[in-house]
């Protein structure tokens, strides 16, 4: 982000500056929103698929809302499903983005910093994202305003809920502000100044951290769901998270060098990939800890553990979802470490996705509805989400992948100095 | 500053702007059409509903209007004449709960009570109590079975229903993010059911399995619902919300004993004030052997489990 | 730049401090109000009475005769029974040959005298010897039925209606023959009444591992509620 340097210019006297910015803020506004909406054929097809999907979620989500949650395949013994699953996945792709901005701010990765802006904006489509699936697991969303502070009653710091809604929507703001603002100053030509984002980057850094520990801490501070109960929880969280994330934006980097060519982000997708070696080990090794504990102990704890793997009492729902994650995190773990992955495009490639829909596995139907079944008085009561669970689900998705779609463009042009025609 | 790119209005419009315009135009009314189910949702929806403050906000006279709107929305909803009053804890008192599991014939006559009682959804015979068949011989839950459909009871079996517990030291209550839920001075852990905002933290937080969500508009007959209802217990819940076991307090406050006692065919259930040291709940802390479920979560429930022998 | 940024981890650092200093807390504020019971009211008011509902009635047996007013007569016990020898070893109506049949008992290995009063059929008899109105059943049972009797008696054992505070109402209680056939006084077995659902029309594994379908009619539900009696001890 410095690597255009202003020219010097006589230091402006503060009214000037404001006034100034009441100019030029409404005209860079203006540029975003033309950028959102103008570009190539692909550009249009892909937004407008993205569109009539978020179409179709948002039309469940308002039949959802009218007739009730009962259309959704949760109960009160498995109350949360794939909007909470969901959720508690992006928490963890949010904070993934920091395995960019560690690398570009504390170890001044030349080529990590000049594309780190990619993972800032991931931070903010997922945050978003993850708000979208908590508004769909509300029971009664027009009653938000509950969770206001000083308009409502804000139960903090007793509700781990409310920890939860403080760092998410501080999360987004940092990086609202940091990539807002370094994109107003590339707009308007000026160098950015060091003390108007440094500092707020440090914080997103330690923020990125808190952000899943605190959502790792919503579930596991239940006593009664000893599958939650542990103090694994967080560390296996931010691990999976530092897999999914860098999974994610390589794939990004490998889109966007379709999308305008050349050898876009090469350094940071090194970078990544030697962070995933490690994250996705560590990963693995801490699902194994889990495992080991779980069954070599036994007892009536480690029933949701026993239904999750093997089934129990002829019930298996979920055993088909956790062995393919399993499968598929091992495979990518297999790809990333061989040696000359970084040569063979498809093959990393394909590794991503695998350890990305591995963690999404792992971390939803593995992690959130297991922590359900049995119930707490151990009653067997399965859950698949219903079809209209998933409408909602692919919304909210196609709605997060249109944004970061947007973000990533403006970014891009407005980055560019020399703009051609045929950019995306 | 004289850098920037692009400049918006400095753009002749062109066919590609016109197309543009009437692609946003469809797509603002394909996102209306999407959304129109939120229309007829709000038509069930006031202003005043929206805008009605927390329960322990409400002046007296707030209380009041709130209490002759809900009037007024059950009769329009469900065509019934109902009072819903607003009960206060009474001081000196605190509420505790016990049965007795040498007696309990897992009939579920309580669980049924508790339907009628608290105007539960009739199709999904909702109740705030799960009666399990467990193996003599074991507290194990894994043992447990809550569908039974056989004469009872069984030989080599006994019968435990489960129901709120109304704990000391509640999880439900500390997880709620709004304070939608809390612990009344004589112990009843309550729900404002127009604070809620269905978050479901606190069914998850509960280890009793006592709490319970409206998956829909409770459905039920206006011949069968009960007309004495209070605001904190009974009264017919809005979809989206939670609710639970409020050891009937529109009774209880008033000295009545809980709907689910009086049903009890075998008298297993023991209900009164646990700080009056005459009173029968005291009696059976003193003179049996009590255990209270899953005491090691620490969450000092009010609700005590003895048998006879 | 560094001093605001040490700054801001010392802040940062003292809010997290703050709040886990809080968070230590919780449990204890939660429960403030009821860890710290205000003061037990001794209310000296009234109290309402405890009504123990009745024991039964003299026995009646039905006759074919019909009286002055057309009724059908009804004879005491000891009209047969003044006419007949008792018999201390019969222990059953099965080992009678007429009389008392079909009458199922199961009540331990006792003679018929144990507790009918062989000098007065009209009455019952304690094991002292003495005679025993009908309606005083509760002592007769509380002869063998101690720790029942004990525990009725501080209000534990047996159905109750009513108020559990009497200062603001009376209270019903049962009497032993209200729920036990002295004949047979084991419990009734009985259907259990309804059903939990899991959830509204969604496939439910019964026991067994088939799949079916918890049905959403009210009708069933309908069908529960109708055959509910208003009365305690249906």
């Amino acid at each position: 982000m410095n690597t255009v340097t202003a020219e010097p210019l006589p230091r402006p006297t503060a009214a000037e500056s404001v006034r100034s910015h009441w100019r030029h803020y409404p005209r860079f506004l203006m540029r975003l929103v033309w950028e959102a909406f103008d570009g190539n054929w692909k550009f249009y097809v892909w937004m407008t698929f993205l569109t009539c999907v978020a179409l179709v979620g948002a039309n469940a989500w308002a039949t959802q809302v009218r007739d009730g949650m009962g259309l959704t395949h949760m109960s009160d013994h498995v109350s949360w499903g794939l909007y909470i699953a969901n959720f508690t996945f992006l928490v963890g792709l949010a904070a993934g983005g920091v395995m960019m901005v560690i690398p570009a701010y504390i170890y001044h990765d030349e080529e990590m910093h000049k594309i780190v802006i990619i993972g800032e904006l991931l931070a903010i489509a997922s945050i978003v994202m993850c708000l979208l699936f908590v508004v769909a697991d509300l029971g009664r969303p027009d009653r938000f305003w509950h969770l206001l502070p000083g308009l409502g009653r804000f139960n903090f710091p007793f509700s781990m809920l409310t920890w939860d809604v403080i760092v998410l929507n501080g999360y987004l703001i940092l990086n609202l502000h940091i990539c807002g603002y370094l994109l107003y100053m590339r707009f308007r030509g000026k160098s950015p100044n060091r003390k108007w984002y440094i500092p707020f980057v440090f914080i997103s850094i330690v923020w990125a951290i808190s952000i899943h520990t605190v959502t790792a801490f919503l579930y596991c501070g239940l006593g009664g769901r000893p599958f939650w109960n542990t103090a694994l929880l967080a560390p296996r969280f931010l691990a999976s998270a530092f897999v999914s994330g860098p999974a994610f934006i390589i794939v990004a980097i490998y889109a966007i060098r379709a999308a305008i060519g050349g050898n876009f982000g090469a350094g940071a997708v090194k970078t990544l990939l030697n962070i995933m070696r490690i994250t996705i080990l560590i990963n693995l090794l801490m699902v194994i800890s889990e495992v080991f504990t779980e069954f070599y102990t036994g007892g009536s704890h480690t029933s949701s553990a026993r239904y999750l793997y093997f089934g129990l009492h002829g019930y298996n729902a979920l055993v088909p979802w956790i062995w393919s994650s399993i499968g598929m995190v091992i495979l990518a773990a297999a790809i990333l470490l061989c040696p000359k992955v970084l040569d063979r495009p498809v093959m990393l490639i394909a590794a991503c996705v695998l350890a990305f829909a591995g963690i999404w596995i792992e971390k939803g139907m593995g992690l959130i509805i297991p922590g359900f079944i049995p119930s707490t008085l151990h009653e067997l009561v399965e859950y698949q989400p219903s079809l209209l669970e998933w409408k909602v689900t692919a919304g909210i998705w196609a709605a997060g992948l249109g944004i970061y779609t947007i973000a990533l463009k403006v970014a891009i042009n407005v980055f560019k100095v020399q703009r051609s025609e045929t950019d995306v | 500053m004289n850098t920037e790119t692009a400049p918006l209005e400095s753009r002749d419009w062109t066919r590609r702007d016109a197309l543009k315009g009437i692609g946003a135009t469809l797509g603002v009314a394909a996102f209306a059409k999407a959304l129109a189910p939120l229309t007829e949702w709000t038509q069930d929806l006031s202003v005043d509903q929206f805008l009605q403050k927390h329960y322990k906000e409400l002046s007296p006279m707030d209380l009041a209007i709130v209490l002759a709107r809900l009037e007024k929305e059950t009769k329009e909803q469900y065509g019934a004449d109902v009072s819903i009053k607003d009960y206060k804890a009474q001081p000196g008192v605190k509420f505790g709960y016990a049965l007795n599991l040498s007696i309990c014939i897992g009939c579920r006559k309580c669980a049924e009570a508790c339907h009628i009682e608290n105007n539960h959804d009739r199709p999904s015979a909702q109740s705030y109590i799960r009666v399990f068949e467990m193996q003599k011989g074991s507290l194990d839950m894994e043992k447990g079975n809550a569908h039974y459909d056989h004469p009872v009871p069984q030989k080599d079996k006994f019968y435990m229903p489960v129901q709120c517990h109304h704990c000391d030291h509640p999880p439900c209550v500390s997880v709620c993010p709004v304070e939608a839920t809390w612990k009344e001075p004589d112990g009843i852990v309550v729900v404002d059911y127009n604070w809620c905002i269905g978050c479901r933290y606190c069914e998850a937080a509960c280890p009793y399995h006592a709490r319970r969500f409206n998956w829909t508009k409770p459905q039920i007959p206006a011949e069968e619902i009960n007309p004495d209802q209070s605001y904190l217990s009974n009264r017919i819940r809005p979809q989206g919300v939670m609710e639970k076991c409020t050891f009937c307090l529109h009774r209880t406050r008033n000295g009545k004993l809980p709907a689910c006692l009086e049903a009890c065919p075998t008298g297993a259930r023991v209900f009164g004030n646990l700080l009056d040291p005459n009173s029968e709940i005291r009696k059976v802390l003193a003179e049996k052997r009590v255990f209270v479920l899953k005491e090691e979560l620490g969450l000092k429930p009010n609700f005590f489990y003895f048998f006879d022998v | 730049m560094i001093a605001i940024t040490t700054r801001k981890i010392a802040f940062v650092v003292s809010c997290l401090c703050f709040a886990a200093v809080l968070l230590a807390g919780v449990r204890d504020h939660v429960a403030a109000p009821s860890d710290a019971p205000s003061q037990t009211i001794i209310s000296n008011a009234p109290l309402h009475p405890v009504i123990i509902r009745p024991g039964p009635e003299t026995p009646r047996i039905l006759t074919t005769q019909t009286n002055y007013a057309g009724e059908i007569a009804r004879a005491s016990c000891s009209s047969c029974h003044t006419t007949t020898t008792p018999n201390r070893n019969t222990a059953s109506s099965a080992q009678l040959l007429k009389f008392h049949q079909g009458m199922t008992y199961a009540h331990g290995n006792q003679s018929c005298l144990n507790c009918h009063n062989e000098t007065d059929y009209d009455s019952l008899r304690l094991a002292n010897g003495s005679s025993l109105p009908y309606a005083d059943v509760m002592k007769l049972c509380g002869q063998c039925h101690g720790p029942q009797l004990r525990d009725y008696e501080m209000g534990l054992h047996g159905g109750m209606n009513g108020y559990w505070d009497r200062t603001r109402g009376p209270r019903t209680r049962n009497n032993c023959v209200d729920c036990h056939d002295p004949h047979n006084p084991a419990y009734p077995v009985v259907q259990p009444v309804l059903p939990p659902k899991d959830r509204i029309a969604v496939p439910r594994k019964s026991e067994h591992g088939s799949v079916k379908l918890c049905e959403k009619t009210a009708a069933s539900i309908c069908n529960v509620l109708s055959s509910l009696h208003p009365t305690l001890f249906a």
